[in-house]
């Protein structure tokens, strides 16, 4: 697996010298680390991670513009990690694992010398590949479903065909099966509905991206996740507000119970309220990571196999890796639709549960406290 | 041992304790979601879609411990 990696960086950098003695010593830096084996796992890491390049279908394309702030809180930005690296400023620094842009020795003058260790930007913005997967999740749902609404356009009344058959069904689905049952009333479900699809066609695409060959799943990063389960949490406690009302959100603190328990309730009440994104967070991130890792690892044990017991070992593990990947990959498929289910149906019972007794009320403000 | 092999240990054990209490829990689940489904066939969709609730629910904080076990895995020198 190391072999593989360090070969990626030489066939896929090209250019100026520097570029070549930098891919030259990362991959001398592998040589000495396969010896022990020790980082074989970061690398790994590393792979699944973040990258400055568009890696897709076996290849690394290298079109993403790079956006960093420097300590004087000026911009820079380059066209792709090749211009970044010609410019001379910045470089591409591979540490124990991980890898960051950082300043060179050249931007440094004699009034302000280079730190130890190397400084990184202070902030990069930069268009990675995560960001470039959602992207293209983005146009590809809302192309997709332009095409269906300018199909119930043209013919409202036609049986639907095609990709309007598919798209029906499961917005059926997810109206009547996920989201009404759960926040009570047809009428909120209707609202609610926007938010919900977005959310089950959105990872359900960047999922389904990650399984294409030579992808990386948006969704198995941290940030992605993140920003995901805060919309959530956002929308639960809108939805709270705006239906059950100022009050109740309030006396919900409580939790029912007395008030001289609310010392101890409150604070258990407003953790509870961040442990459900949280846990939607990390179900999400660890779901596609954990696939991910032992689709890579089946994968990595050919490899590591034929380096340690030599090649015909290695072929001879060849054909159960492959089996064993091929049957995790079926898994993460199946894994892929339920995440994507999980995700949007925890967020409408967490709606539920944050309307309480509420839920089955449609506007309630007035009537019933 | 050195640290590191430490970490490496408590992670393989962990993982191992966590998937053993998670199939424990989600066994358990199954076989009463089962159970119940089939003394009332006609709630089997509800039945269902609470069970894939709470096994959605173990498995987070399964795979909570398995970030713990990952972080243990990178631990570095």
């Amino acid at each position: 697996m190391n072999n593989e990696h360090a070969q990626q960086h030489d066939s896929t950098k090209h250019g100026s010298d520097s570029l070549h003695v930098a891919a030259g010593a990362h991959a001398a830096g592998h040589g000495a680390e396969q010896a022990d084996g020790k980082f074989t796992f970061n690398k790994l890491l590393d792979q699944l991670g973040d990258h400055h390049e568009l890696n897709i279908f076996f290849g690394h394309y290298e079109i993403l513009p790079i956006v960093l702030m420097d300590d004087s809180n000026s911009f820079h930005t380059y066209p792709n990690v090749h211009a970044m690296e010609e410019s001379g400023q910045w470089t591409m620094h591979h540490p124990g694992h991980g890898h960051h842009i950082v300043r060179t020795h050249a931007a440094h003058t004699e009034k302000e010398p280079c730190p130890i260790p190397h400084a990184s930007a202070s902030l990069d913005l930069s268009i990675t590949n995560f960001v470039a997967y959602q992207w293209i999740a983005m146009i590809l749902v809302t192309a997709v479903f332009l095409i269906a609404r300018s199909r119930y356009r043209k013919a409202p009344l036609a049986a639907p065909r095609g990709i309007q058959n598919v798209l029906e069904s499961i917005v059926l689905y997810v109206r009547d099966q996920i989201v009404q049952p759960n926040v009570g009333t047809e009428k909120r479900a209707s609202r609610l509905m926007p938010f919900m699809m977005s959310l089950f066609f959105f990872i359900l695409t960047l999922n389904l991206i990650s399984l294409l060959p030579g992808a990386h799943a948006a969704t198995g990063a941290l940030p992605v996740t993140m920003a995901l389960a805060m919309c959530t949490l956002i929308v639960v406690n809108y939805i709270a507000f705006k239906d059950a009302g100022v009050k109740a959100w309030f006396s919900h603190l409580l939790g029912g119970a007395p008030v001289y328990i609310a010392p101890i309730m409150v604070p258990i009440e407003l953790v509870g309220i961040i442990t459900k994104p949280f846990a939607l967070m990390i179900r999400l991130f660890a779901n596609m990571t954990a696939g991910h890792i032992v689709l890579m690892s089946l994968v990595g044990l050919i490899f590591f196999f034929a380096q340690e017991m030599g090649q015909i070992v290695g072929w001879g593990v060849a054909p159960i890796s492959v089996l064993f990947s091929v049957f995790i990959y079926l898994l993460e498929l199946l894994v892929a639709f339920l995440q994507a289910y999980i995700f949007t149906m925890l967020s409408a019972v967490f709606v539920g549960l944050a309307l309480g007794d509420h839920a089955h009320h449609d506007d309630h403000h007035a009537e019933a406290h | 041992m050195d640290p590191v092999a430490f970490a490496w240990l408590s992670a393989g054990l962990g993982l191992g304790i966590t998937v053993f209490g998670v199939g424990t829990g989600i066994g358990r689940l199954a076989a009463a979601a089962l159970e119940a489904s089939s003394r009332q066939p006609e709630n089997a969709g509800d039945i269902r879609t609470t069970m894939i609730i709470g096994a959605a629910l173990i498995e987070g904080v399964a795979l909570l411990a398995g970030v713990v076990c990952i972080l243990l895995a990178v631990k570095n020198p």
